[in-house]
């Protein structure tokens, strides 16, 4: 096995485009949750969400997941430094749920109505999750095994355990990996369904707190070979020391009440790491403000860590659930954490749940010097991912 | 170099449920004998297409399980449970799941979107919505056949099911899960044949599901299963093409990789990924030429047989394995097979540019 590292970070959020921006909000506990401006919300519960304010890259033709894709994919290669050669022979894992769903949904909206909306074909063109894959592909050049996972929510953080793998294995020397996606009406309409949304910005780990806040982005790192990076003189952010990926085999939609699959996701990523739990101060939680999720996640930690003994986050409180794109974000702000020694807050914490026997970094950035820290991420269908970061 | 190196990957069992094949290896092999084309019927709008009858299907799965998935996903258990019933695995043990799907649970998704557009959120079905999600299949097929280790779905045009077969023997190669399940579904909507029209994809189109149980060799060996088939080798790659387009680039890599993995020069017959649809066959002709030069392997697609759908490619493995074991490859018009030797490459080339190439032969 390879030792991988992450060299080239890139970020598209409800904060703007890039990375500084996500950090600059995530540390200064910026809730950019807001009024739904995206789909029509009349008639639902809740109406808010964290949409990202500005897309930059990519021609308007293209999917608005496509175009969050490529600007977080783009500022991660050119941070990492690589070349064109280079990409030839990257691989590129991609974590995706709605795909251009957005757009196709536009074509069914307008087909139901008897209309026939211009540029559909474009639209059902980039409908499915590898759509992404293909763009970013296409567009940048990367010409070594490709494929994208669709896990649900953990999709983000199964893709950088799918390229860690290829590099650790000896595969590639190089990948892009990261997961995107934008806001649809299937997936609000969804959760609203469901009755998971909060009408107020969400409040992860909070005693109060009534459901998730939904949010869209994209992030991609740029992972290597130790030795490759080590060659070339590139700068590495973090290392990523192991991962895990379970499955509960529980229930299609909620979580096995005791966390069963999530403390074998954690307890595989550190001993994949060869890491102790006590050499962990930071573990960056899946934290969706639903009462069961926080509940049990919280439960699951301490198992693993013991209670109270470390940090625990959840910056959903501040860009919602991106979905697809929540466990590469929150892969980027845990390495952030790393390099920048401060901790992100949970933004909305005023009445922390009794349950919840940790210290949830209540509001206000925490400045914190960890050497290892973890990063959750759940999924419908009992998926289950963590991913352990060193400090480089 | 690969991990491929390092633990040999059998596969131990098979399942497959489509229009024209419903059983585990010896089914496959029966019907491998002599491949008949399934009837095609206007299953999909003005499309002919190869439709699974409900009846065989609701044979196959308890009418609780029944009324409670969703028909891909019944399509998806059916075929899971014939592979773990033939390779006898005990799922206590440790097994992984890794499913590829092309377009996921395309009927439950259209059916939620029409449920807002006749009623609005009133409309809206709570128990459709997760099946909205790509990842349905595989959460129900693990709760049934209690997977516990790491369960993918993928997502890719055409080779969405030799992609799934490829990833799993990774992961059981490098030593990361003993026992894999993995395989290929997709089912047919009506509406699929719209889109297809529109995207200028005029291959037949059908429906199923094929799964393999993929292992590792000494695990395999250990407990006394039957080996059905070695997976040698594979690999997988990028061709540049635009998002459900045909590339022109014909050099690849892939083949060269896997076949470098399964330390081979060249395979003795091959499998493809040909389904009548004209560009992107025609483009994996080049493509195959280009890797393996002037010389005419014997080669055979059943996608005009079964229809194109996810399950196909993994059925292709299974078939693979088949032709390595027998040294039989089946006619195409349902004559007599042809006797071949060596190894056999199955490969993938999907609209988009992905391309998958796994080398399987006889244990």
């Amino acid at each position: 096995m390879r030792r991988v590292l992450v060299t080239g970070l890139g970020a598209v959020s409800p904060f703007g485009a890039g990375v500084k921006a996500f950090w600059a909000g995530l540390a200064a506990g910026t809730c950019a949750i807001r009024p739904l401006t995206l789909i029509d919300a009349e008639g639902f519960r809740c109406r808010i969400a964290a949409e990202v304010p500005e897309i930059a890259a990519g021609s308007p033709r293209r999917s608005r997941a496509d175009r969050l894709a490529l600007g977080a994919a783009v500022e991660a290669l050119d941070d990492a430094g690589l070349g064109g050669e280079e990409r030839g022979e990257t691989a590129l894992v991609v974590g995706a749920v709605g795909g251009g769903m957005l757009e196709a949904e536009g074509w069914y909206w307008a087909r139901a109505r008897g209309e026939r909306a211009p540029g559909w074909a474009a639209a059902l063109r980039s409908m499915l999750p590898a759509a992404h894959g293909e763009t970013l592909a296409h567009r940048l050049g990367l010409g070594g095994p490709r494929h994208t996972v669709v896990t649900a929510c953990s999709s983000g953080a199964v893709a950088l355990a799918e390229a860690a793998e290829l590099i650790a294995d000896g595969v590639v020397d190089c990948a892009v990996a990261g997961g995107v996606d934008a806001v649809t009406r299937l997936c609000f309409m969804g959760f609203n369904t469901l009755k998971l949304l909060d009408p107020a910005p969400c409040r992860p780990f909070d005693r109060d707190r009534r459901g998730m806040s939904i949010g869209e982005g994209a992030a991609f790192v740029v992972l290597e070979a130790f030795e490759h990076a080590r060659a070339r003189g590139a700068r590495a952010y973090a290392e990523l020391a192991g991962h895990g990926m379970t499955t509960d085999a529980y229930h299609v939609t909620a979580p096995q009440p005791e966390g069963e699959g999530m403390v074998r996701a954690m307890r595989a990523a550190l001993a994949a790491g060869g890491v102790a739990p006590a050499a962990v101060g930071y573990v960056n939680a899946h934290g969706t403000a639903t009462p069961q999720n926080d509940r049990i996640e919280a439960r699951a930690i301490g198992q693993v860590f013991g209670s109270g003994r470390v940090l625990v986050s959840s910056i959903k409180s501040m860009i919602g659930h991106t979905m697809a794109a929540a466990g590469s974000l929150e892969a980027v702000a845990t390495i952030l954490s790393l390099t920048h020694e401060t901790v992100p807050p949970t933004a909305s914490l005023t009445t922390p749940d009794p349950e919840v026997d940790f210290d949830c970094v209540p509001r206000i950035a925490r400045e914190a010097v960890v050497e290892h820290a973890i990063s959750n991420s759940f999924g419908f269908g009992g998926q289950n991912v963590t991913l352990l970061f060193r400090r480089a | 170099m690969s991990s491929l190196q390092r633990r040999g990957v059998v596969i131990t069992g098979v399942g497959v449920v489509n229009a024209a094949v419903v059983g585990a290896s010896p089914a496959l092999g029966t019907w491998l004998r002599r491949p008949r084309a399934a009837e095609r019927s206007r299953a999909v709008g003005a499309r002919e297409a190869v439709r699974l009858a409900e009846a065989t299907l609701a044979g196959l799965i308890d009418p609780g399980e029944g009324r409670r998935l969703a028909r891909v996903c019944r399509l998806t258990l059916a075929a899971a449970r014939l592979a773990v019933a033939e390779a006898g695995v005990d799922p206590a043990a440790g097994l992984g799941l890794v499913v590829g799907s092309e377009l996921g649970d395309f009927t439950s998704t259209i059916a939620f979107a029409d449920g807002y557009l006749a009623r609005g959120p009133a409309g809206l079905s709570a128990l459709l919505f997760p099946s909205t999600v790509m990842n349905t299949m595989a959460a129900t097929t693990a709760i049934a056949v209690a997977s516990r280790e790491l369960s993918l779905t993928i997502n890719v045009p055409t080779i969405s099911g030799e992609l799934a077969v490829a990833r799993a023997a990774s992961a059981v190669a490098g030593g990361r899960v003993d026992a894999v399940l993995a395989g290929g579904v997709d089912e047919l909507d009506p509406l699929v044949a719209e889109m297809l029209d529109v995207l200028g994809d005029d291959g037949v189109r059908g429906e199923g599901a094929t799964f393999l149980m993929l292992e590792a060799e000494p695990v395999a060996r250990a407990r006394g299963a039957s080996i059905l088939g070695r997976i040698a080798g594979a690999a997988w790659r990028s061709l540049p093409a635009r998002p459900w387009g045909v590339g022109r680039q014909v050099a690849s890599r892939a083949i060269h990789e896997a076949l470098s993995r399964a330390e081979r020069a060249a395979p003795g017959w091959l499998y493809a990924s040909a389904s009548g649809d004209a560009p992107r066959d025609a483009w994996e002709s080049r493509v195959l030429a280009a890797a393996l030069g002037p010389r005419r392997f014997p080669t055979l697609s059943l996608g005009a047989h079964l229809g194109h759908h996810a399950g196909l490619g993994a059925l292709h493995v299974a078939a693979a394995a088949w032709t390595a074991r027998t040294g039989l490859l089946p006619d195409a018009a349902g004559g007599e097979p042809a006797r071949v030797g060596g190894c056999g490459l199955v490969h993938g080339l999907g609209r988009g540019g992905g391309q998958v190439a796994l080398i399987v032969e006889a244990e």
